[in-house]
């Protein structure tokens, strides 16, 4: 190895995001989730319990935000008055990005709650939109359900995870994924102090003691591990299951097919609001979606022809460049 | 391998090694065959069986029977044990989907406190006894020698379908009773009656993918529904459809449908009957031609007007206008009744007030369909409600039972107390429990049978909601038996030989039995020129029969509906609504790890159970969240922790079903509340079905608080944009439409 060739692949890597970031993957394995059709259910979640060995930990340790859910369905409600925080202007997080750092936390807590106000719960006979606008309204009711985000580790192109890795446990592979190394983990949590999304799941504890009491362990997937106490774990766009398609295309001399498997999320979802492919494939699902929805891999930014369309990531200000698009929700006012 | 159950080899000898052996030649144990046992041969996986290739997983199709929906599925199977359901795509019911509850039904097969060994009350208590004392001790009370005969004998279940309903009918009538109690708390019982009668059908197929509106009063079809995975494939259609289609939601408790609703409509508990005729009003008022309507019907839709049902709901009588412009405007539109609606007293005249919508609307013969009927009604599911619960009790309060079998069904757990069902059951001589679980009703039987899990056992299912095409659903092993059980047809078998020996004694077990049943369908069912072995292995490997169905013609007709006039209880002026939930069902899955720790899809709340009420509500009681709350009813009274949101009308407290297990295993004794025990008697006026949502309750502060475990503390997106919403307009306007 000389420092030419050590200086000509790190220049390989380290491409901006102004020049769409990194090129020669094989693969780019990304998802994209429907809010329109998403209901919130739970099926990806306890799907993905039964694929990847995720322990159940007890109400005490769920307590302590221990719950190895690699992926979680979030519900927000988005109604002020619960907690008395009202994004405004100078205090949201585009604000922030943009130079102007939101108010300090505790400014956020709830000052007393809100008496209940003369009349509150008396209709004034308004119309339909003005009485039930969107976010910060005055509605006495949740007039408009809940919003429910499935979440799932980003597999994000810049990860904010992989620099601050002592060990590189995690690091990023040939086929677009955010990799964990178990044995090579020393348990630092760097990364998931650094995971903006809170998606990355530490063994407090070795599970396996007591979350599979006999004969449950039978049903553990032996196609990945059991990880024990002192290791950091995550979605791993179920990487055992890529593995066997890509072996077997290999075998056969061919590509991987499209829609020739899924991860356990997306093939459990009854509104198939959930899609998975390769992205780097232009007739895959995935890829036509994020081009009809105009977002591109790279920019922290996107600037769409049609700023209509439905397609964002999550905190993507951040510039972690994540790989799952999602689709905004959608409400009949 | 232990002596008394079914040896490997002999059980493959049996099945003949047909298309069926394949199945089974995937199911080794070899972690239990050892050579200090020295009962079986070791053999090295260098030389592995046929079909077994070691690190490769093979899938069979079975069917799921976490609730009565009966999907079809695939079960991977690796080394001999099952890992992992998805749904199969070749079923009409979920179309390869699978919901949560599906996928942890292998945490039932596989939990740790199931029974291995039948038990019977020696003494006054359950003992561990061997098959042939334990078959021996049943034969004596339910044998030809007992003597017992007609309805002194009963079997209380839960939905049955397929083969085992014909045994278990074959059984009743061998005995000559006609008490077969079918039980289930989630239901739709009280909503067939109004399809019946009016519809001429109990079951039509609603066409979500062609509604352009829906407004559903407390059905939570993509939650505690009949079939969840079923219509959240059709809401998936719906929502996508152009334009897409707009869900409105009127019920007391945000379900998890109404969750996704574009308009979610708190309404006073027991007013949705006057909702649906206070929008009929608004219909007629803007032109509907009310030509096929009756006179006194339609007197009844004109005295609601807006105001006095704005006031008898609690909504507003500009909310009511729009609803029914919108009705009107986009067409064709579905109307739907659930649980929250059924369950009163007046829950007949009520769903019937929502039926009456939809022939306004113009929407049966376009969104609601004859559903069509198959050509075995034998077979097709034998549905319940609570009526046989009551009529059960009924029953054991006048010691009219000398022998009850119970499967599927908890009823000690699920009856309200004041059916006093723990105490009548004492009435009965002999109870035998077939269950896995120490469950409440098994742990107060005479006899506990510990039956085959569903993943060990053969058995054909017909789902309960079936629209669009009727199939015959098969479950098949997917892996050996764990322990040297019993599957339930063989044992409906071995109770019909002691009865009718002539008939059933060519049969040497249910599996044989199956396949005479399937091979003997005439050629036009089995579709194709096959021969016996054929078909049978195409079945299995299919996982399903699609049988001939005959769609015929809904009926249409009004029906009376009487509708009491609302009234307030100054003593106890809060409503309880005991919600099901899509996850620990009715209580069924509390055992179940996965379950428990999969938040509630409304709450967030997991492990335990807890009291939603609206903050209004909490400001009013002085409580906060994570408070426990006592909830008294004329029943009793329980205490559960606060959750506040503004999901919930101000006038109910929502407590979930599910929780509150007094036995049922590590995972779910002794955590939360079960609400059920506190509902007020009380039954639909027609139908007979418990009024759930009927009980008036008080609440106050209990005087505690502990930490409240949910998913997430923040109940805000805090200004970020995790989720975005946009209006219906943008989305029908820029949404790409050549993807798929």
């Amino acid at each position: 190895m000389s420092i030419t060739n050590l200086i000509n692949d790190w220049s390989r890597y380290r491409k901006g995001a102004e020049e769409g970031g990194f090129h020669e993957y094989e693969h780019q394995w990304a998802m994209v989730v429907d809010l329109n059709k998403c209901i919130g259910c739970n099926a990806c979640s306890v799907a993905c319990y039964a694929e990847n060995n995720l322990p159940v930990v007890g109400e005490t340790r769920f307590a302590k935000n221990q719950g190895m859910h690699w992926m979680r369905v979030e519900r927000f409600w988005d109604e002020p008055d619960l907690q008395p925080y009202v994004a405004t202007a100078s205090n949201s997080l585009d604000a922030w990005i943009e130079g102007n750092p939101p108010a300090p936390r505790s400014a956020l807590k709830p000052s007393n709650p809100a008496p209940i106000a003369e009349g509150m719960l008396e209709r004034d006979g308004k119309g339909f939109n003005e009485q039930f606008g969107f976010h910060g309204t005055k509605s006495e009711y949740q007039d408009f359900g809940g919003s429910f985000l499935p979440m799932m580790c980003q597999q994000c192109h810049s990860a904010t995870c992989e620099p601050v890795c002592p060990v590189a446990a995690t690091y990023h592979t040939p086929d677009g994924l955010n990799a964990q190394v178990y044995n090579r983990c020393i348990g630092s949590r760097y990364c998931s102090n650094n995971c903006p999304y809170r998606l990355r799941f530490f063994n407090f504890w070795s599970y396996y003691e007591d979350a599979w009491p006999e004969p449950l362990h039978m049903q553990l997937n032996p196609d990945l591990t059991v990880r024990d106490k002192g290791v950091m774990e995550k979605c791993t766009f179920c990487v055992h299951r890529i593995r066997v398609v890509k072996d077997e295309a290999r075998m056969e001399n061919r590509k991987v097919k499209d829609g020739e498997f899924a991860t356990a999320c997306v093939q459990s979802c009854p509104t198939s609001a959930l899609v998975f492919g390769d992205k780097m494939d232009p007739d895959s699902q995935v890829a036509k979606l994020w081009n009809a929805h105009q977002v591109k891999q790279g920019p922290y930014k996107q600037t769409k022809e049609n700023k209509e369309l439905r397609g964002y990531r999550i905190l993507e200000g951040l510039n972690t460049d994540p790989s799952v698009m999602y689709l905004e929700r959608v409400r009949e006012v | 391998m232990s002596g008394n159950g079914v040896n490997r080899r002999d059980f493959l000898k049996i099945l003949g090694w047909s298309g069926v052996g394949v199945a089974v030649a995937g199911c080794d144990r070899p972690t239990t065959v050892t050579l200090e046992e020295g009962k079986e041969e070791v053999v090295a996986y260098l030389q592995p069986e046929e079909y077994v290739i070691p690190g490769v997983g093979v899938w069979f199709a079975s069917t799921c029977q976490q609730c009565a929906a009966g999907c079809g599925v695939h079960g991977r199977v690796r080394e001999g044990r099952v890992l992992k359901m998805e749904g199969n795509p070749d079923s009409s019911i979920n179309y390869g989907k699978l919901c949560q509850m599906g996928q942890a039904g292998l945490q039932g097969h596989y939990n740790p406190d199931r029974i291995k060994k039948p038990l019977l009350r020696k003494g006054g208590s359950l003992t561990e006894v061997t098959w042939e004392e334990a078959l021996g001790a049943l034969e004596q009370k339910v044998g030809a020698a007992s003597g017992l005969a007609g309805d002194r004998f009963a079997w209380f279940t839960g939905t049955v379908s397929g083969h085992q309903s014909v045994l278990l009918s074959a059984h009743l009538a061998a005995l000559g009773s006609q008490h077969h109690f079918v039980h289930e708390v989630i239901n739709n019982a009280v909503g067939r009656a109004v399809n019946l009668d009016m519809l001429g059908e109990a079951m039509p197929r609603y066409r979500l993918d062609e509604a352009k509106v829906i407004l559903s009063f407390g059905s939570d079809f993509l939650g505690a529904g009949i079939s969840p995975v079923y219509f959240s494939t059709a809401y998936a259609k719906f929502r996508t459809g152009s334009p897409r289609g707009v869900l409105i939601q009127v019920e007391p408790k945000m379900t998890l449908t109404g969750g996704n609703a574009d308009l979610w409509v708190p309404i006073r508990p027991g007013t949705e009957g006057a909702f649906a005729l206070g929008i009929a009003n608004q219909l007629l008022k803007q032109g509907v031609d009310a030509a096929g309507v009756p006179e006194n019907i339609r007197a009844l839709i004109a005295s609601h007007d807006a105001e006095k049902v704005a006031s008898i709901t609690g909504s507003s009588a500009d909310r009511l206008a729009r609803i029914a412009t919108l009705l009107k405007e986009r067409s064709p539109s579905l109307v739907l009744a659930g649980a929250s609606v059924e369950g009163h007293a007046h829950g007949y005249s009520a769903a019937a007030a929502v039926m009456m919508l939809n022939m306004l609307l113009g929407n049966v013969g376009k969104t609601i369909v004859a559903g069509g009927s198959s050509p075995f009604p034998q077979m097709e599911a034998k549905m319940g409600g609570t009526r046989d619960l009551i009529a059960f009790a009924d029953a054991a309060d006048k010691k009219n039972l000398d022998v009850v079998f119970f499967y599927g069904a908890n009823p000690v757990y699920t009856a309200p107390s004041h059916l006093g069902l723990t105490e009548k059951l004492k009435n009965i001589p002999f109870k035998v429990a077939f269950s896995n679980f120490p469950d409440e009703t098994a742990l107060s039987a005479d006899l506990v049978l510990p039956v085959l899990s569903p993943y060990e056992d053969w058995g054909t299912h017909m789902g309960i909601y079936q629209p669009e095409q009727k199939v015959v659903s098969i479950q098949q092993p997917l892996m050996e038996p764990l322990y040297p059980n019993k599957g339930f047809g063989d044992l409906l078998l071995a109770f019909l030989k002691m009865r009718k020996v002539k008939e059933y004694e060519s049969f040497t077990d249910y599996y044989s039995y199956l396949k005479n049943a399937f091979t003997a369908l005439p050629a036009t069912v089995k579709g194709g020129a096959l021969t016996n072995d054929e078909f049978w292995g195409k079945t299995l490997q299919k996982g399903l029969l699609e049988v001939p169905t005959v769609v015929g013609t809904l009926k249409p007709r009004l029906v009376e509906i009487n509708l009491p006039e609302y009234k307030e209880d100054a003593q106890r002026p809060f409503h309880l609504v005991p919600s099901g939930r899509l996850g620990l069902w009715d209580g069924r899955h509390a055992n179940l790890p996965w379950l428990q720790e999969a938040p509630d899809q409304i709450s967030k709340i997991v492990w335990t159970s807890w009291a939603e009420i609206h903050p209004a509500t909490a400001a009013r009681l002085g409580v906060e969240q994570g408070d426990f709350l006592r909830i008294t009813s004329d029943q009793g009274a329980l205490e559960a922790q606060v959750y506040i949101h503004k999901g919930i009308h101000i006038d109910a407290i929502a407590v979930p079903m599910g929780q509150g297990h007094e036995e049922y295993g590590r995972y779910a004794k002794g955590r939360g509340v079960n609400p059920l025990k506190i509902i007020s008697p009380g039954a639909d006026a027609r139908t007979g079905e418990l009024a759930l949502y009927g009980t008036r309750v008080t609440a106050a502060a209990a005087g505690r608080r502990e930490f409240l475990v949910k998913l997430s503390s923040n109940e805000t997106q805090l200004g970020r944009k995790m989720v975005a919403t946009v209006t219906a307009d943008v989305f029908n306007r820029a949404e790409p439409k050549t993807i798929t």
